[in-house]
């Protein structure tokens, strides 16, 4: 029987980072998977990562993916496609489907890496054609190129939920609102800021009780709920729409660990079923490791760290590491993991809501939570989201302590300051000077980062903000300023537009707006 | 498996409205199904699935695994942890009789 | 409420034979509780191919086959008001060779001369009872009064019932070891406590050996390992159960549309596994090779599981159902070597008399005592 030292099973994020990982240390690896491309879900996810340089933060997802590939190739890893993993059985025995045969192959040591499939909620309708998952809403967009509706009522604001709102809009999709059974937006603020400054209405406390239609969906009917999320009668509203997206979590995919043996539980803060593990990632059946969204719902970028971290332990047992190798690399992966697993968002949160402020003693925003923006009295509160001086100086609208840093990075004076713990909120340097560059308003993941010149003309402002969508404004032209909700607030003109290959497709755009709207105007929609 | 005591239940079934909505796509197995399948005495995801072939489908409980521990818990009034799981079984994909049929054990030359 | 530790007749094992057992027990106003390891049917009870035949019995438990499919199965979903899926569709066995028409010839004959409707057909009469096998098959043997039913169907089916009539069920709880008190058994040592009972039912399959052997009765048994596909739900093509001569494969299609097809590796009976239900990577593509030969039309058709049981082999493959009398008021029930399901509903009938009457008065199992083991000479 053909033998590898170690086989992979899931070419996704953790998965190749864990392939590359051994390779690199001389070992015998294959890694299967069965797609016809590798990469997993990075290849869907085209908005800019979170987390510090290390973590690849401000790259999109599928440049991540692109990354990694190439890593794999340079390196003449083995990456067997098409090539779909059946079963796992005693002594470490693989299955593989592969050219329409059943191969089989031993490994010394497996990682099952085979990620996480989306959740779905049931209610009346809840079978019919229009209602998908918003993981096939990203495929259909972003891999095939296909709109998956023209209206969507999106149920979910977790961070997925927000995400795949956004891309649905820059696909051309009309996203009609977002609903969440819990009181509080799940996801991170700055996702659901950015959605809300569009003008898409956010339904905290509402769930999902019809979908309209027989052989497709012709609209959604959602209701209030109660504390026990039950639907209050009466409240129902039917919403105009003929896609209902569920972004309600995702589950590990973790039968071919349960398959094999492995000591399983059921762990909600892990996302549902997951294999026990050591702290090396090691199941029960010794050999056997899982990393990635299989060994508990996280993201991506934990995912790649958690492969290699892994991979490096199989490494130390196969001899391709000595023991202080092993526990230098250990403990740098797990310094890594634990900058990204901090802040009110870690997996070790997941569930709580009972955070009222920030690390740093501010606030936090309850109409952001229920709403997805902030009020202008709320970010009072925050220093870098409402100091002014004469001038352009930039406003940073990040309010939560999520795992993030590119911005001061961005800023070649040191204008912006977040420090070694990258869950602290963004800092504003008073003494340095902002030139007015814009490379922070693209550098931010969460799109929270504006430019304003309360000074720049008599009785008139400007304000700089992200922007990614089609078609491009362009100098001259006017339209009207949209504040956090997305209400109309004035008339706007556009007098800048700034795109250059370091900011990766997020256009920095400026517009002139009267003074006494500079704090309220956050986005711009062009007259139709 | 946790120890579980069970007596027959001498309340009434009671039935909701939403009982007809299908849990299990695969199989089309409603809300009302497994709430009976309860309440006859099923008291772990296992015993409900043989009971009504939920998750013995194409999917294998993929989709409605979660949604048909809920509904359990719901009427058992515990945790879906208690309920047990159900076993991952080789292949976890469908694969075909005839691609079953070719298995290939031996070393074959790249 | 304090939890029941005591009853009339404590059943240990909570499969097909205990829920059976418990249902007519039950029925007989007995005061029953029934203790499992794991869950309800977790055994052999839902891990076999659903056969409820009478052909290629041995004469010592064809009355119990003969009684059951004469008397219970045909009622069976009526009177326990659950669909047990039963079908009397009858079983044909196929045969592609010479060898193999001798090896049904010889099988036909034993059955023909228990008094059993089997015949020798040509392989273009068997393809009118199955229009879809192979042009290869040349011969079969067929037995009308055969068919098949729902394992899990017909487990949960009785242990609902039983629960029904006011039969307790304690499972999550591993019985240790039985004893006596004073001459008579007694007491059932768990991992949580003491139970005690006047009567108890040993009928733990596999496991049955282990807790006998702690009051120092002991039976030939050993456990054997066996497998089974299943397929996804295919128009309904055939009510048949299916054997074949050489044994690579035999089942039936279930009423959901499914095969469910069972088959040997030929390894299995050395198989590593322990004490998992992993199935063996070599058993399905096995099975698989095996059904397109006599079935090439199922080519396509997806494989959505395999999985795997063990069931309690006895040395001279029939069950051991008796009165233990060193033991008084000790009952056993187990060996039923890979075949029993299709009995269990009359055994149920003979253990509740056993247990309730001294003896077995309505089917003759008086073959089957545990005393009938010998040494060759």
């Amino acid at each position: 029987m053909k033998r590898h030292e170690l086989i992979v099973i899931g070419a996704g994020p953790a998965g190749l980072s864990a392939t590359i990982e051994a390779k690199k240390n001389g070992m015998d690896v294959v890694v299967f998977d069965e797609n016809a491309k590798p990469g997993g879900q990075l290849f869907k996810q085209i908005h800019k990562f979170f987390g510090s340089k290390e973590h690849h933060a401000k790259v999109r997802g599928f440049r991540i993916g692109q990354e990694l590939l190439k890593e794999a190739e340079d390196l003449g890893v083995r990456v067997e496609l098409d090539s779909t993993v059946m079963g796992i059985y005693e002594n470490k025995e693989v299955t593989v489907k592969q050219n329409g045969e059943v191969h089989h192959y031993k490994g010394d040591y497996i990682i099952i890496a085979t990620g996480a499939a989306e959740n779905m909620i049931s209610f009346k309708g809840w079978n019919i054609p229009g209602v998908i998952g918003a993981g096939a809403a990203q495929t259909m967009m972003n891999i095939q190129g296909v709109q998956p509706g023209s209206k969507i009522l999106m149920v979910g604001s977790g961070n997925v939920g927000l995400v795949v709102s956004f891309q649905l809009m820059q696909a051309g999709c009309e996203v009609v609102a977002i609903i969440d059974a819990a009181p509080r937006v799940g996801g991170y603020g700055v996702h659901a800021a950015k959605v809300a400054r569009t003008g898409v209405p956010f339904y905290l406390s509402h769930t999902v009780v019809e979908a309209k239609g027989t052989d497709h969906v012709t609209g959604a009917v959602i209701a209030e709920v109660d504390n026990h999320f039950q639907p209050i009668p009466g409240t129902e509203k039917e919403l105009d729409v003929d896609t209902i997206c569920i972004a309600v979590g995702l589950s590990p995919m973790s039968q071919l660990a349960s398959n094999a043996t492995c000591d399983m539980a059921l762990i909600p803060q892990k996302g549902g079923n997951v294999a026990l593990l050591s702290e090396y990632g090691e199941t029960s059946v010794s050999g056997i490791y899982c990393a990635g969204d299989v060994a508990g719902i996280e993201e991506a970028s934990s995912a790649m760290i958690q492969g290699r971290s892994v991979a490096s332990h199989v490494c130390m047992k196969g001899g391709y590491l000595t023991d202080e190798a092993f526990a230098e690399k250990y403990q740098g992966f797990q310094d890594a993991l634990g900058q990204l697993r901090q802040g009110m968002f870690a997996p070790q949160n997941k569930g709580r809501n009972d955070f009222t402020e920030t690390d740093e003693g501010y606030p936090i925003s309850k109409t952001l939570l229920a709403k997805g923006y902030m009020t202008e009295e709320e970010l009072r509160d925050f220093p870098a989201a409402s100091y002014k001086k004469d001038g352009v100086h930039p406003v940073l609208e990040c309010t939560q302590n999520i795992p993030c840093n590119p911005c001061q990075d961005a800023c070649n004076f040191g204008c912006i300051k977040v420090g070694e713990n990258i869950t602290r909120l963004p800092a504003v340097d008073e003494e340095k000077k902002c030139t007015g560059c814009g490379m922070c308003v693209a550098s931010c993941s969460g799109q929270a980062i504006f430019l304003v010149d309360e000074t720049y003309e008599d009785g008139f402002a400007v304000v700089t903000f992200p922007y990614e969508f089609l078609p491009m404004p362009s100098i001259g032209e006017k339209g009207t300023a949209l504040d956090r909700q997305g209400k109309a607030v004035c008339e706007a003109e556009i007098i800048a537009v700034k795109k250059a290959p370091v900011m990766d497709k997020t256009a920095v755009v400026t517009m002139k707006v009267p003074l006494e709207y500079v704090n309220a105007a956050r986005f711009y929609k062009p007259l139709v | 498996m946790r120890k579980v005591i069970r007596i027959a239940n001498t309340e009434p079934f009671v039935e909701w409205e939403d009982d007809d909505m299908i849990i299990c796509r695969c199989e089309e197995i409603t809300k009302g199904e497994i709430r009976r399948a309860v309440y006859d005495g099923m008291r772990t995801t296992n015993e409900v699935k043989r009971y009504l072939r939920s998750g013995m489908g194409l999917c294998q409980g993929q989709t409605c695994q979660r949604l048909v521990q809920n509904i359990i818990a719901g009427e058992l009034k515990t945790k879906p942890s208690e309920l047990g799981m159900i076993q991952g079984r080789a292949p976890v994909r469908p694969v075909e009789i005839g691609v079953f049929s070719k298995n290939v054990t031996d070393v074959k030359e790249d | 409420m304090s939890e029941k530790r005591t009853a009339d007749i404590i059943i240990i094992g909570g499969g097909i034979m205990g829920c059976a057992t418990a249902y007519r027990l039950a029925k007989r106003g007995v005061d029953v509780l029934v203790l499992e390891k794991k869950e309800i049917g977790n055994g052999g009870s839902c891990r076999n191919a659903g056969g409820v035949r009478q052909s290629a019995r041995d004469p010592k438990e064809l009355p119990l086959a003969m009684y059951a499919v004469q008397n219970i199965w045909p009622q069976l979903s009526e009177e326990l008001g659950v669909d047990v899926e039963y079908h009397q569709g009858g079983n044909l066995r196929l045969g592609l060779t010479d060898k193999d028409i001798k090896i049904l010839e010889n099988h036909t004959a034993k059955s023909v001369k228990l008094g059993l409707e089997v015949d020798m057909i040509s392989g273009d009469k068997a393809r009118e009872l199955c229009p879809y096998m192979s042009k290869e098959v040349v011969a079969a043997s067929w037995c009308p009064s055969d068919g098949h039913a729902n394992p899990l169907k017909a487990s949960l089916g009785f242990y609902r019932k039983a629960l029904q009539l006011g039969v307790t069920f304690v499972t999550g709880i591993k019985v240790e070891a039985i004893e006596k008190v004073k001459g008579r058994i007694r007491k059932v040592i768990t991992d949580d406590g003491v139970y005690e009972a006047d009567k108890i039912l040993l009928c733990a399959g596999y496991e049955s050996r282990k807790i006998a052997n702690t009051v120092g009765i002991d039976a030939p048994v050993e456990r054997q390992f066996n497998e089974v596909l299943v397929t996804e739900a295919q128009p309904k093509m055939f009510d048949i159960m299916l054997g074949v001569a050489g044994g690579e494969f035999y089942g039936h299609q279930s009423e959901h549309g499914s095969f469910v097809l069972g088959g040997n590796s030929g390894l299995q009976a050395f198989t590593s596994n322990n004490d998992n239900f992993v199935t063996n990577s070599l058993t399905a593509p096995s099975i698989s090779r095996g059904i397109i030969k006599y079935f090439p039309i199922l080519e396509n058709v997806k494989v959505v599981r395999t999985w795997s049981g063990w069931y309690d082999q006895c040395i001279d493959v029939l069950p051991v159902i008796d009165n233990i009398p060193e033991v008084p008021g000790l009952t056993v029930a187990f060996g039923f070597s890979g075949h029993g399901f299709g009995i269990s509903p009359a055994v149920s009938i003979a253990v509740s008399e056993l247990m309730l009457d001294g003896k077995s008065t309505t089917i003759d199992i008086s073959q089957l005592g545990y005393d009938r083991f010998k040494a060759k000479s």
